[in-house]
Protein backbone atom coordinates (compact mmCIF):
# COMPACT_ATOMS: atom_id res chain seq x y z
CA UNK A 1 0.00 0.00 0.00
CA UNK A 2 1.36 3.41 -0.95
CA UNK A 3 1.41 6.37 1.43
CA UNK A 4 -1.22 8.15 -0.68
CA UNK A 5 -3.56 5.21 -0.15
CA UNK A 6 -2.70 5.11 3.52
CA UNK A 7 -3.49 8.82 3.97
CA UNK A 8 -6.52 8.91 1.66
CA UNK A 9 -7.89 5.35 1.76
CA UNK A 10 -9.94 4.85 -1.44
CA UNK A 11 -13.52 3.51 -1.20
CA UNK A 12 -13.85 4.39 2.46
CA UNK A 13 -16.12 7.07 3.93
CA UNK A 14 -13.10 9.04 5.20
CA UNK A 15 -12.92 12.20 3.07
CA UNK A 16 -10.20 14.74 2.32
CA UNK A 17 -12.29 17.41 4.03
CA UNK A 18 -12.34 15.35 7.19
CA UNK A 19 -8.60 14.79 6.97
CA UNK A 20 -8.01 18.56 6.69
CA UNK A 21 -10.35 19.23 9.61
CA UNK A 22 -8.66 16.68 11.85
CA UNK A 23 -5.28 18.22 11.04
CA UNK A 24 -6.53 21.75 11.70
CA UNK A 25 -8.35 20.86 14.92
CA UNK A 26 -5.55 18.83 16.46
CA UNK A 27 -2.92 21.35 15.44
CA UNK A 28 -4.77 24.19 17.14
CA UNK A 29 -5.68 22.02 20.15
CA UNK A 30 -2.05 20.88 20.39
CA UNK A 31 -0.88 24.51 20.36
CA UNK A 32 -3.33 25.45 23.12
CA UNK A 33 -2.45 22.48 25.33
CA UNK A 34 1.32 22.78 25.02
CA UNK A 35 1.23 26.54 25.60
CA UNK A 36 -0.87 25.95 28.74
CA UNK A 37 1.58 23.38 30.11
CA UNK A 38 4.77 25.25 29.25
CA UNK A 39 3.54 28.55 30.68
CA UNK A 40 2.69 26.59 33.86
CA UNK A 41 6.35 25.63 34.17
CA UNK A 42 6.76 22.40 32.19
CA UNK A 43 10.09 22.11 30.41
CA UNK A 44 9.53 22.37 26.59
CA UNK A 45 11.36 19.10 25.84
CA UNK A 46 9.36 17.24 28.50
CA UNK A 47 6.17 18.68 27.00
CA UNK A 48 7.07 17.44 23.52
CA UNK A 49 7.83 13.98 24.95
CA UNK A 50 4.52 14.02 26.85
CA UNK A 51 2.59 14.80 23.66
CA UNK A 52 4.31 11.92 21.86
CA UNK A 53 4.24 9.16 24.44
CA UNK A 54 1.30 9.97 26.69
CA UNK A 55 -0.68 11.06 23.63
CA UNK A 56 -3.58 12.32 25.70
CA UNK A 57 -4.20 15.96 26.54
CA UNK A 58 -6.99 14.83 28.86
CA UNK A 59 -4.50 12.97 31.05
CA UNK A 60 -1.81 15.67 31.24
CA UNK A 61 -4.34 18.47 31.80
CA UNK A 62 -6.08 16.50 34.56
CA UNK A 63 -2.73 15.93 36.25
CA UNK A 64 -1.90 19.65 36.03
CA UNK A 65 -5.34 20.65 37.35
CA UNK A 66 -5.04 18.42 40.42
CA UNK A 67 -1.45 19.37 41.25
CA UNK A 68 -1.94 23.10 40.70
CA UNK A 69 -4.92 23.07 43.09
CA UNK A 70 -2.72 21.58 45.83
CA UNK A 71 -3.10 17.84 45.18
CA UNK A 72 -0.20 15.41 45.54
CA UNK A 73 1.74 14.02 42.57
CA UNK A 74 0.16 10.64 43.31
CA UNK A 75 -3.38 12.08 43.20
CA UNK A 76 -2.49 13.90 39.98
CA UNK A 77 -1.23 10.76 38.23
CA UNK A 78 -4.19 8.74 39.44
CA UNK A 79 -6.64 11.29 38.11
CA UNK A 80 -4.70 11.38 34.82
CA UNK A 81 -5.21 7.62 34.51
CA UNK A 82 -8.86 7.85 35.48
CA UNK A 83 -9.79 10.54 32.95
CA UNK A 84 -8.18 8.52 30.15
CA UNK A 85 -10.24 5.37 30.74
CA UNK A 86 -12.31 6.49 27.76
CA UNK A 87 -9.38 5.73 25.46
CA UNK A 88 -9.39 2.15 26.74
CA UNK A 89 -13.09 1.90 25.91
CA UNK A 90 -12.52 3.43 22.47
CA UNK A 91 -9.76 0.90 21.84
CA UNK A 92 -12.09 -1.90 22.92
CA UNK A 93 -14.76 -0.65 20.50
CA UNK A 94 -12.46 -0.45 17.48
CA UNK A 95 -10.00 -3.25 18.43
CA UNK A 96 -12.04 -6.20 17.14
CA UNK A 97 -12.42 -4.48 13.76
CA UNK A 98 -8.70 -3.90 13.20
CA UNK A 99 -6.50 -6.98 12.83
CA UNK A 100 -6.76 -10.53 14.17
CA UNK A 101 -3.17 -10.22 15.49
CA UNK A 102 -3.26 -8.74 18.96
CA UNK A 103 0.19 -7.11 18.77
CA UNK A 104 -0.86 -5.06 15.74
CA UNK A 105 -3.97 -3.88 17.59
CA UNK A 106 -1.84 -2.98 20.60
CA UNK A 107 0.49 -0.85 18.46
CA UNK A 108 -2.35 0.91 16.63
CA UNK A 109 -4.27 1.54 19.87
CA UNK A 110 -1.86 4.40 20.63
CA UNK A 111 -3.85 6.36 17.99
CA UNK A 112 -7.25 5.61 19.57
CA UNK A 113 -8.79 9.07 19.95
CA UNK A 114 -12.43 10.15 19.94
CA UNK A 115 -12.62 11.15 16.24
CA UNK A 116 -10.39 8.41 14.81
CA UNK A 117 -12.55 5.71 16.41
CA UNK A 118 -15.87 7.41 15.64
CA UNK A 119 -14.95 7.97 11.98
CA UNK A 120 -13.75 4.38 11.57
CA UNK A 121 -16.86 2.92 13.21
CA UNK A 122 -19.01 4.40 10.41
CA UNK A 123 -17.61 1.89 7.94
CA UNK A 124 -19.71 -1.20 7.22
CA UNK A 125 -16.73 -3.29 6.23
CA UNK A 126 -13.98 -4.16 8.73
CA UNK A 127 -11.15 -3.66 6.23
CA UNK A 128 -12.45 -0.16 5.47
CA UNK A 129 -12.81 0.50 9.21
CA UNK A 130 -9.16 -0.39 9.75
CA UNK A 131 -7.98 1.77 6.85
CA UNK A 132 -10.08 4.71 8.02
CA UNK A 133 -8.79 4.32 11.56
CA UNK A 134 -5.12 4.31 10.52
CA UNK A 135 -5.61 7.25 8.17
CA UNK A 136 -7.64 9.35 10.63
CA UNK A 137 -5.13 8.47 13.36
CA UNK A 138 -2.24 9.79 11.27
CA UNK A 139 -4.13 12.94 10.23
CA UNK A 140 -4.77 13.64 13.90
CA UNK A 141 -1.59 12.53 15.67
CA UNK A 142 1.05 14.01 13.37
CA UNK A 143 -0.35 17.59 13.49
CA UNK A 144 -0.87 17.16 17.23
CA UNK A 145 2.79 16.22 17.74
CA UNK A 146 4.00 19.01 15.43
CA UNK A 147 1.85 21.51 17.31
CA UNK A 148 3.35 20.34 20.59
CA UNK A 149 6.82 21.09 19.20
CA UNK A 150 5.80 24.51 17.89
CA UNK A 151 3.68 25.39 20.94
CA UNK A 152 6.35 24.36 23.43
CA UNK A 153 9.00 26.41 21.71
CA UNK A 154 6.98 29.62 21.17
CA UNK A 155 4.78 29.40 24.29
CA UNK A 156 6.21 32.55 25.86
CA UNK A 157 5.30 34.64 22.82
CA UNK A 158 1.66 33.50 22.48
CA UNK A 159 -0.86 35.19 24.72
CA UNK A 160 -4.16 33.89 25.98
CA UNK A 161 -4.98 31.07 23.53
CA UNK A 162 -8.58 30.79 24.72
CA UNK A 163 -9.32 34.32 23.51
CA UNK A 164 -9.19 32.79 20.02
CA UNK A 165 -11.93 30.32 20.92
CA UNK A 166 -9.58 27.35 20.63
CA UNK A 167 -11.30 25.58 23.51
CA UNK A 168 -14.40 24.92 21.36
CA UNK A 169 -12.48 23.54 18.40
CA UNK A 170 -12.49 19.97 19.73
CA UNK A 171 -16.10 19.79 20.99
CA UNK A 172 -17.28 21.39 17.71
CA UNK A 173 -15.42 18.75 15.70
CA UNK A 174 -16.81 15.94 17.86
CA UNK A 175 -20.35 17.28 17.56
CA UNK A 176 -20.04 17.43 13.77
CA UNK A 177 -18.74 13.85 13.71
CA UNK A 178 -21.57 12.37 15.78
CA UNK A 179 -24.23 14.50 14.02
CA UNK A 180 -25.30 11.77 11.53
CA UNK A 181 -25.82 9.35 14.42
CA UNK A 182 -28.20 11.84 16.03
CA UNK A 183 -30.60 11.42 13.11
CA UNK A 184 -31.97 8.18 14.55
CA UNK A 185 -34.19 7.98 17.62
CA UNK A 186 -31.88 5.52 19.30
CA UNK A 187 -28.84 7.69 18.60
CA UNK A 188 -30.52 10.74 20.14
CA UNK A 189 -31.58 8.68 23.15
CA UNK A 190 -28.04 7.43 23.78
CA UNK A 191 -26.50 10.89 23.27
CA UNK A 192 -29.02 12.63 25.54
CA UNK A 193 -28.65 9.97 28.23
CA UNK A 194 -24.85 10.21 28.08
CA UNK A 195 -24.75 14.02 28.15
CA UNK A 196 -27.28 14.14 30.99
CA UNK A 197 -25.40 11.56 33.06
CA UNK A 198 -22.06 13.33 32.57
CA UNK A 199 -23.44 16.72 33.61
CA UNK A 200 -25.38 15.28 36.56
CA UNK A 201 -22.24 13.66 37.98
CA UNK A 202 -20.01 16.72 37.47
CA UNK A 203 -18.63 17.92 40.79
CA UNK A 204 -19.99 14.91 42.69
CA UNK A 205 -17.53 12.31 41.41
CA UNK A 206 -13.78 12.56 40.62
CA UNK A 207 -12.90 13.74 37.07
CA UNK A 208 -13.20 10.94 34.52
CA UNK A 209 -16.08 9.17 36.27
CA UNK A 210 -18.82 11.28 34.57
CA UNK A 211 -17.47 10.31 31.12
CA UNK A 212 -17.18 6.64 32.11
CA UNK A 213 -20.77 6.54 33.30
CA UNK A 214 -21.82 8.39 30.13
CA UNK A 215 -20.28 5.50 28.17
CA UNK A 216 -22.80 3.26 29.92
CA UNK A 217 -25.56 4.96 27.92
CA UNK A 218 -24.47 2.69 25.07
CA UNK A 219 -26.42 -0.02 26.92
CA UNK A 220 -29.58 1.73 25.67
CA UNK A 221 -28.73 0.10 22.34
CA UNK A 222 -29.80 -3.22 23.87
CA UNK A 223 -33.40 -2.03 24.09
CA UNK A 224 -34.42 -1.56 20.49
CA UNK A 225 -32.22 -3.70 18.27
CA UNK A 226 -32.34 -7.22 19.65
CA UNK A 227 -30.70 -9.19 16.90
CA UNK B 1 4.10 21.13 35.88
CA UNK B 2 4.99 17.91 34.09
CA UNK B 3 8.24 16.16 34.99
CA UNK B 4 9.85 13.17 33.26
CA UNK B 5 8.70 10.73 35.95
CA UNK B 6 5.12 12.04 35.74
CA UNK B 7 5.19 11.70 31.95
CA UNK B 8 6.41 8.10 32.35
CA UNK B 9 3.70 7.23 34.84
CA UNK B 10 0.96 8.84 32.74
CA UNK B 11 2.20 6.94 29.68
CA UNK B 12 2.00 3.61 31.52
CA UNK B 13 -1.59 4.28 32.59
CA UNK B 14 -2.85 5.74 29.31
CA UNK B 15 -1.12 3.39 26.87
CA UNK B 16 -1.78 0.45 29.19
CA UNK B 17 -5.50 1.11 29.03
CA UNK B 18 -5.44 1.61 25.26
CA UNK B 19 -3.49 -1.60 24.61
CA UNK B 20 -5.59 -3.59 27.06
CA UNK B 21 -8.83 -2.34 25.52
CA UNK B 22 -7.65 -3.10 21.98
CA UNK B 23 -6.46 -6.63 22.75
CA UNK B 24 -8.93 -7.84 25.37
CA UNK B 25 -12.04 -8.15 23.26
CA UNK B 26 -12.15 -11.22 21.03
CA UNK B 27 -14.30 -10.53 17.97
CA UNK B 28 -15.58 -14.08 17.63
CA UNK B 29 -16.75 -14.33 21.19
CA UNK B 30 -18.90 -11.22 21.23
CA UNK B 31 -22.61 -11.77 20.54
CA UNK B 32 -24.36 -9.53 18.02
CA UNK B 33 -26.27 -7.77 20.78
CA UNK B 34 -23.11 -6.81 22.61
CA UNK B 35 -21.37 -5.89 19.39
CA UNK B 36 -24.17 -3.40 18.86
CA UNK B 37 -23.61 -1.96 22.35
CA UNK B 38 -19.85 -1.75 21.75
CA UNK B 39 -20.50 0.12 18.48
CA UNK B 40 -22.46 2.72 20.41
CA UNK B 41 -19.83 3.29 23.12
CA UNK B 42 -18.00 5.98 21.09
CA UNK B 43 -21.26 7.90 20.50
CA UNK B 44 -22.12 7.76 24.22
CA UNK B 45 -18.67 8.80 25.44
CA UNK B 46 -18.31 11.58 22.86
CA UNK B 47 -21.73 12.96 23.84
CA UNK B 48 -20.57 13.05 27.46
CA UNK B 49 -17.27 14.69 26.50
CA UNK B 50 -18.98 17.35 24.35
CA UNK B 51 -21.45 18.17 27.15
CA UNK B 52 -18.62 18.59 29.65
CA UNK B 53 -16.38 20.58 27.31
CA UNK B 54 -19.28 22.92 26.61
CA UNK B 55 -20.55 23.39 30.14
CA UNK B 56 -17.94 22.35 32.71
CA UNK B 57 -15.30 24.66 34.12
CA UNK B 58 -13.18 22.49 36.40
CA UNK B 59 -15.59 20.67 38.64
CA UNK B 60 -18.53 23.07 38.29
CA UNK B 61 -21.09 24.01 35.64
CA UNK B 62 -20.42 27.26 33.81
CA UNK B 63 -22.44 28.77 30.98
CA UNK B 64 -20.26 31.02 28.84
CA UNK B 65 -19.19 31.83 25.26
CA UNK B 66 -18.44 28.17 24.56
CA UNK B 67 -22.16 27.40 24.42
CA UNK B 68 -22.64 29.99 21.64
CA UNK B 69 -19.74 28.41 19.75
CA UNK B 70 -21.30 24.96 20.00
CA UNK B 71 -24.72 26.27 18.99
CA UNK B 72 -23.07 27.66 15.86
CA UNK B 73 -21.41 24.27 15.30
CA UNK B 74 -24.78 22.51 15.64
CA UNK B 75 -26.33 24.95 13.16
CA UNK B 76 -23.51 24.31 10.65
CA UNK B 77 -23.81 20.53 11.10
CA UNK B 78 -27.57 20.75 10.61
CA UNK B 79 -27.09 22.77 7.41
CA UNK B 80 -24.57 20.09 6.34
CA UNK B 81 -21.77 22.59 5.89
CA UNK B 82 -18.27 21.15 5.46
CA UNK B 83 -16.79 19.99 8.74
CA UNK B 84 -13.85 22.44 8.55
CA UNK B 85 -16.28 25.35 8.13
CA UNK B 86 -18.15 24.08 11.18
CA UNK B 87 -15.06 24.01 13.37
CA UNK B 88 -13.75 27.41 12.25
CA UNK B 89 -17.20 29.03 12.61
CA UNK B 90 -17.53 27.68 16.16
CA UNK B 91 -14.12 29.02 17.21
CA UNK B 92 -14.77 32.39 15.53
CA UNK B 93 -18.17 32.78 17.21
CA UNK B 94 -16.67 31.97 20.62
CA UNK B 95 -13.79 34.40 20.09
CA UNK B 96 -16.20 37.16 18.97
CA UNK B 97 -18.47 36.71 22.01
CA UNK B 98 -15.39 36.88 24.25
CA UNK B 99 -14.10 39.97 22.48
CA UNK B 100 -17.32 41.93 22.99
CA UNK B 101 -18.19 40.73 26.50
Amino acid sequence: MTWTERLFPPETLFSKGEAATLAFTYFTAGLAVSVLHVTAGTDPITMIAAALIVNSATATLAYAAVVSSGGSTFAGVLSGWLVSTRFGLFAAAIGPRLWPERWKRAVASHMAFDPSVALAMREKDDVDARRSFVSAGLWLCVPWWLAAVVGSLVAERLGDVNALGLDVVLPALLLAIIWPQLQTRQGRLIAAGAAGAALALLGITPGGVPVLVAGGAALLALRSKAS
Amino acid sequence: MLTWSVVGLLMIGVYGQRALGATLVDTNRVSLRWKHVLENVPLAIISGVVALQALARGQTLAVDARLIGLAVAALCAWRRLPILVTVVAAATATALVRAVS
